[in-house]
């Protein structure tokens, strides 16, 4: 299943064990509720699914996962061309000069342990690259700019 | 004493008064219109009416199809609520016409102040204080020319107006004439009236706000403060009684001057007058509200009055029955929106899949909503209002924050992360509580602190859920697990979303 949170899509690897389920050193299991596994503790979450949407309560937080559709990008709103969040940039899909299409993937970032692809919020053409690779950067840098056609 | 009150109102506050009716051995008569068929306060009520139209103006604010139906029914008194109908003095006046018990003040109260221009003049002969500002006879051109005397920065607001509509800060002169104009074209929209004047602005105040009782035996008496000074886009989001900046000393002046307030327009009822309170401690009249008020359970948590139960017993012509102010411990009210904090608190809509309340010591909550309802935009975006009360105001948050954590609301955006940060923000924990807090803290917009591992427990929690079929289960067992095979018979217990 492909999920964004806030225009961005995420994705990361979940092992199956059985019945329990697997991201790094969290385990969730499900029953009634959602049992979460973390540093040692199992605590509930509370799940419900909308026409498009995961909901997800943990911890007296709220997070509304949209679901992707097969087929379709998860070009939000969002982020745009900067960092939605503090993390590292794993990999840039993209070279200055190329041409980009709206919902293309132009960049990867890690954050909280898992990968965003950061998508082009519209067409247009990339005239500079600001990070690369292996780097940091913090919430609300300029990763790329994109010029429209 | 009462018998049968109709409740010209709908969602939380019908269902509060609904209640209050019950426990005074009063009939209540809900009226809703045709999308709030099924809601909580409909299934509260003794006699359920439909009301036809589509419009709130066809519904709600139709006080001809209201005073039909009060008389079919035979109720006996009105009970308006707040907003739609409560400040109409000419609706007030034709319940009083139509031989009914009008739960609220006499007409010319609200007549006087309802209309924020003469409500200052009639505070200024009562020697009540006012906020320094001029009131404006014209059009544009006055407006601007008595700008220029009250001096930047200053407010225009609109002398029908109410809940921030009319209403714009101005900080130089160059801005004043589009302001002006924004400010008189949304207040003939909103109010049919255009009619706009002008008040220094004072920033950093705080707004405490008076409760009032006065019977019609000549007992007018103050309930204490209410501080509503934490507000996004002029609504109060959390309210806080008593205040961390009244001394029993300035709760003393305040009130008096409340109650001058109040006698000056011969008030009868439950109302409430709002001050701005200045960060060198003077206070000025803002308004005085002729009904009963959203954050009315604050107060009702301190001093221990059912101001509803008030309400109807100085109606039906008695006493009240309180009297010594008396104010015990800290209650905090956090009201509950539809709405996404961190998208400039625009209103939000979705089914409520999920919608478990905090529950336990000191938790009190006032809803119109339960779990499968549907928010829609029809009408207020209010979800909920969460009281608590504590011995202190430092428990009292300690308590409001855990309530926050426990209270789960699955399918719609809401602002109780918003709220729960609010808990734990040292302004708010040091009561530097102020009516432009919220720009201060936040002037780029809030958004969650999502630091820690959130995201990927939801994001594990939702895939989990996903491969395993959470939801699907329940489905499928309340239709004998075979999945397929839906009779007429079995499809009757499945909910559709």
């Amino acid at each position: 299943m492909e999920l964004s949170h806030l225009g961005e899509e995420i994705s990361a690897t979940i092992v199956r064990d059985g019945t329990s389920f697997l991201l790094g050193d969290v385990v969730a299991e499900v029953d009634d509720l959602v049992w979460i596994t973390i540093d040692g503790r199992k605590q509930p979450a509370h799940v419900a699914k909308s026409k498009d949407a995961w909901w997800v309560h943990f911890a007296g937080h709220t997070i509304r996962l949209d679901i992707i559709e097969a087929g379709f990008s998860a070009a939000g709103s969002g982020g745009g061309l900067t960092a939605p969040m503090p993390g590292k940039v794993l990999e840039v899909l993209v070279e200055t000069g190329q041409t980009v299409t709206e919902g293309q993937a132009v960049l990867v970032l890690e954050a909280m342990k898992m990968e965003h692809r950061i998508l082009a919020p519209r067409d247009g053409e990339i005239t500079a690259i600001h990070f690369q690779a292996g780097e940091q950067v913090t919430g609300g840098d300029l990763l790329l700019d994109l010029q429209a056609e | 004493m009462l018998k049968r009150v109709l409740i010209a109102n709908r969602g939380e506050i019908a269902c509060r008064i609904i209640r209050a009716c019950k426990e005074a051995g009063i009939e209540s008569v809900a009226i809703h219109a045709a999308n709030d068929s099924g809601t909580l306060f409909t299934e509260l009520a003794d006699i359920v009416v439909e009301l036809e139209g589509d419009t709130i103006a066809e519904t709600y604010l139709n006080s001809e199809q209201i005073l039909t139906i009060a008389k079919d029914v035979e109720a006996d008194a009105i009970h308006p609520g707040y907003g739609f109908l409560s400040e109409r003095a000419e609706f007030a006046t034709a319940v009083i016409e139509s031989e009914l018990i009008w739960i609220g003040p006499p007409p010319q109260a609200i007549v006087e102040m309802g209309d924020k221009m003469t409500a200052r003049r009639t505070m200024r002969a009562a020697e009540v204080p006012v906020i320094p500002g001029e009131e404006v006879e014209g059009g544009i051109e006055e407006v601007i020319s008595a700008a220029a005397k009250v001096g930047y920065p200053l407010l225009l607001k609109a002398s029908a107006g109410g809940g921030g509509k009319g209403m714009r800060a101005v900080y130089s002169p160059e801005e004043v004439r589009e302001a002006a104009e924004g400010a008189m074209r949304e207040a003939l929209n909103s109010f049919g009236d255009d009619r706009v004047y002008v008040e220094r602005l004072l920033s950093g105040s705080r707004h405490i706000e008076i409760q009032i009782l006065a019977d019609s035996h000549g007992n007018t008496i103050h309930l204490g403060e209410r501080e509503c000074s934490i507000q996004r886009r002029h609504q109060k989001v959390f309210e806080e009684s008593p205040s961390v900046a009244l001394e029993p000393e300035l709760r003393q002046q305040m009130g008096d001057a409340a109650i001058a307030a109040a006698k000056a327009v011969s008030f009868v009822g439950a109302g409430t007058v709002e001050f701005l309170l200045t960060p060198q401690g003077e206070f000025f009249f803002l308004e005085m509200n002729t009904r009963i008020q959203v954050e009315h359970p604050v107060t009702e948590l301190v001093t221990g009055v059912d101001l509803v139960r008030e309400q109807l017993r100085i109606a039906a012509g008695e006493k009240m029955s309180c009297g010594q102010l008396q104010m015990r411990g800290h209650a905090i009210e956090v009201r509950l929106y539809a709405e996404d904090p961190s998208n400039n608190f625009l209103p939000a809509i979705g089914d409520l899949l999920t919608f478990i309340a905090p529950q336990g010591p000191g938790i009190r909550l006032d809803t119109g909503v339960r779990q499968g309802d549907v928010v829609t935009s029809d009408y207020d975006p209010l979800l909920a209002k969460l009281i608590v009360w504590a011995p202190s105001r430092e428990e009292a948050l300690q308590r409001l924050a855990r309530a926050l954590d426990e209270f789960i609301i699955l399918g719609c955006t809401t602002n109780i992360r918003f709220l729960r940060e609010l808990c734990d923000h040292p302004d708010v924990k040091d009561g530097w509580t102020t009516t432009d807090m919220i720009e201060r803290l936040w002037p780029e917009g809030w958004s969650p602190d999502m630091t820690g591992r959130i995201l990927e427990v939801a994001y594990l929690a939702a895939n989990a859920a996903e491969i395993s079929g959470y939801g699907q289960k329940i489905l499928n067992s309340s239709i004998g697990n075979t999945g397929e095979s839906a009779t007429p018979f079995t499809t009757l217990s499945r909910r559709y979303p």
